[in-house]
């Protein structure tokens, strides 16, 4: 096990490494764009992989606590006047209160009845929020006026978003890492791999599920409101996507490496700009075709990356050491 | 006199039409070498899981240090003391084997170091200790046997339940295990174990329980228990026709 100086060492190497990219791109709006997104979709995606890669717990209803963050930071903006800052206190706290709801009948199922479980209560989310004229404004969604200040997370310069979503990544990144050689962190990792076996260890399965979901509920809403923030306009399709939003985090932490620190960094920083490439270059010729390439690229790396770049990189190096 | 370790009385389980367990009662002191024999279908792992929390019995309380542990769950009984393995070894396979014990370790000691302190101290016991670095996964059938042993001597149980450790082992690697067995009990831990091997029963069981259609045929030393013709006609005579 590698001592706690060599973790710290190595996250924060990790961190530098990530914010080099935003370095690169300053000069350039375009591609500062791509890495602000990339970042917070790795934070997101991180946050996902604490119960969905940790845990096991494949949840495809982490749209509702993103949703939540975003929705709250954007009616508590625009209708009470709370800084974003603030918002993101009462936002986690819903999120949390959700998830245990949302949790305690659906962790009694297991596998892919879990996934198809939560999926439908980010569906039940979205005609809620959409069906509502207060307090979400309906299918019409909010716009939050733009009125630049720290305090109201808004900025002129686009390289301050930038920041601000390479500070959640890194927050989320930084609690992934406490957390993996932590109690709970173990309790999860056991209970992912055999729940008996993990009850026979003394751990309390369903009190363990319920801490990682809280935790990434938490961290989701964060993300969920700095999106929001982001955008500065919110409505039940962008928010409540699956393909964009629900289960994209899962797909980024798939691709990277699911259960890994890195791997839902990985999976972001390979999608996102991928993505905006093909969009950029194939929408002209043919609407649609850049979903159609993104997609036969991800059942690619389902049949040949089953364990994402990270376990790929793995076996790598371990063919090379036994050579 | 002291409460016995462990207490069970008129334990009893139903599963819609079948009684699996039938109102058994025993006892088990501290310190001792217990062996629960009978043919397949006696109701054995089902008696254990009663005895672990993975079950609810339908009648009966069991008592561990004379407190009733009847609505306690597995992982409640875990920490107070009882451990177990299950009869098809479940390692924690994508896990190492350090992190395998360290899961236990971390019950009963709080921070990363002492945790892993307890887990090299528990894999050296059952000599796991040069494959603490491999993933659990890549174990032989009896290093899986001993890393289910480690994980529950995390917790520093005061009795462990051990179901068919030893089915599928070759002939030394039995005679190691019950090596292992006799020296983690001379150091006070007891046993109770489910075991279908007789010569290991012989070797290893001060006290033997026979199990037949969850009923409790017979309970006493190895030698006059396995000697007896109810015991014969129920397990062994069957075996041999």
């Amino acid at each position: 096990m590698p001592s706690g100086a060599r973790v710290a060492g190595g996250f924060l190497g990790g961190m530098l490494l990530v914010l080099l990219p935003m370095l690169l791109a300053l000069g350039d709006p375009y591609w500062l764009d791509i890495v602000t997104f990339a970042y917070l979709m790795a934070g997101l995606a991180g946050a996902w992989n604490i119960i969905g890669g940790f845990g096991g717990q494949f949840s495809l209803g982490h749209g509702v606590f993103f949703g939540i963050g975003a929705y709250l930071t954007a009616i508590l903006y625009t209708e009470a006047g709370w800084s974003p800052w603030i918002t993101l206190a009462p936002a986690m706290l819903l999120a949390v209160l959700v998830a245990l709801l949302i949790s305690w009948p659906t962790f009694r199922l297991r596998g892919p009845f879990f996934a198809i479980a939560t999926m439908a209560f980010n569906q039940v989310a979205f005609v809620l929020v959409n069906y509502l004229d207060w307090p979400t404004n309906g299918p019409r969604g909010i716009l939050i006026p733009f009125r630049a200040g720290l305090a109201n997370m808004i900025f002129v310069q686009r390289w301050r978003y930038a920041v601000l979503m390479f500070g959640f990544l890194a927050l989320v990144t930084g609690i992934a890492v406490l957390l993996r050689r932590s109690r709970l962190g173990y309790a999860l990792l056991a209970l992912r791999e055999d729940e008996d076996a993990a009850r026979a260890a003394g751990i309390n399965v369903l009190a363990a599920k319920l801490e990682g979901m809280a935790i990434s509920a938490a961290l989701t809403a964060v993300g969920g409101a700095l999106f929001a923030m982001y955008l500065r306009y919110v409505d039940p399709p962008t928010v409540f996507s699956l393909s964009d939003i629900g289960v994209r985090f899962a797909l980024l932490s798939l691709i990277g490496g699911i259960g890994t620190v890195a791997g839902p960094i990985l999976g972001a920083a390979l999608v996102v700009p991928v993505e905006n490439w093909l969009r950029s270059t194939l929408t002209g010729l043919w609407p649609g075709a850049d979903l159609v390439v993104l997609g036969a690229a991800m059942v690619l790396a389902a049949l040949f990356l089953k364990h994402g770049i990270v376990g790929a990189a793995a076996d790598l190096m371990g063919r090379r050491t036994r050579r | 006199m002291t409460a016995p370790l462990l207490s069970v009385q008129s334990a009893s389980k139903r599963f819609v039409g079948l009684l699996a367990v039938d109102s058994v009662s025993f006892d088990v002191s501290a310190g001792e070498m217990v062996s629960i024999i009978g043919p397949n279908g006696a109701g054995k792992t089902t008696l254990f899981n009663l005895l672990t929390g993975q079950l609810q019995p339908s009648g009966g309380t069991v008592r561990l240090r004379g407190q009733v542990v009847n609505r306690l769950g597995p992982h409640r009984r875990a920490r107070l003391g009882m451990g177990r393995t299950f009869q098809i070894a479940k390692p924690l396979t994508r896990l190492t084997v350090l992190e395998n014990v360290l899961v236990g370790a971390f019950m009963k000691h709080r921070g990363l170091r002492a945790a892993e302190g307890k887990a090299v101290e528990v894999l050296a016991e059952v000599g796991l200790l040069d494959r603490a670095r491999h993933s659990a996964g890549e174990l032989t059938l009896s290093e899986r046997r001993r890393l289910e042993v480690a994980r529950a001597l995390a917790l520093d149980p005061e009795i462990i339940l051990l179901d068919e450790v030893m089915a599928g082992l070759n002939p030394s690697e039995v005679d190691a295990a019950i090596e292992l067995y006799r020296r983690l009990n001379a150091q006070g831990l007891t046993f109770l174990v489910i075991e279908h091997n007789l010569k290991v029963v012989r070797a290893f069981a001060e006290r033997v329980i026979v199990l037949d259609h969850g009923v409790l045929i017979a309970e006493g030393s190895a030698e006059t228990i396995l000697a007896t013709p109810a015991v014969i006609e129920a397990y062994i005579g069957r075996q041999r026709a």
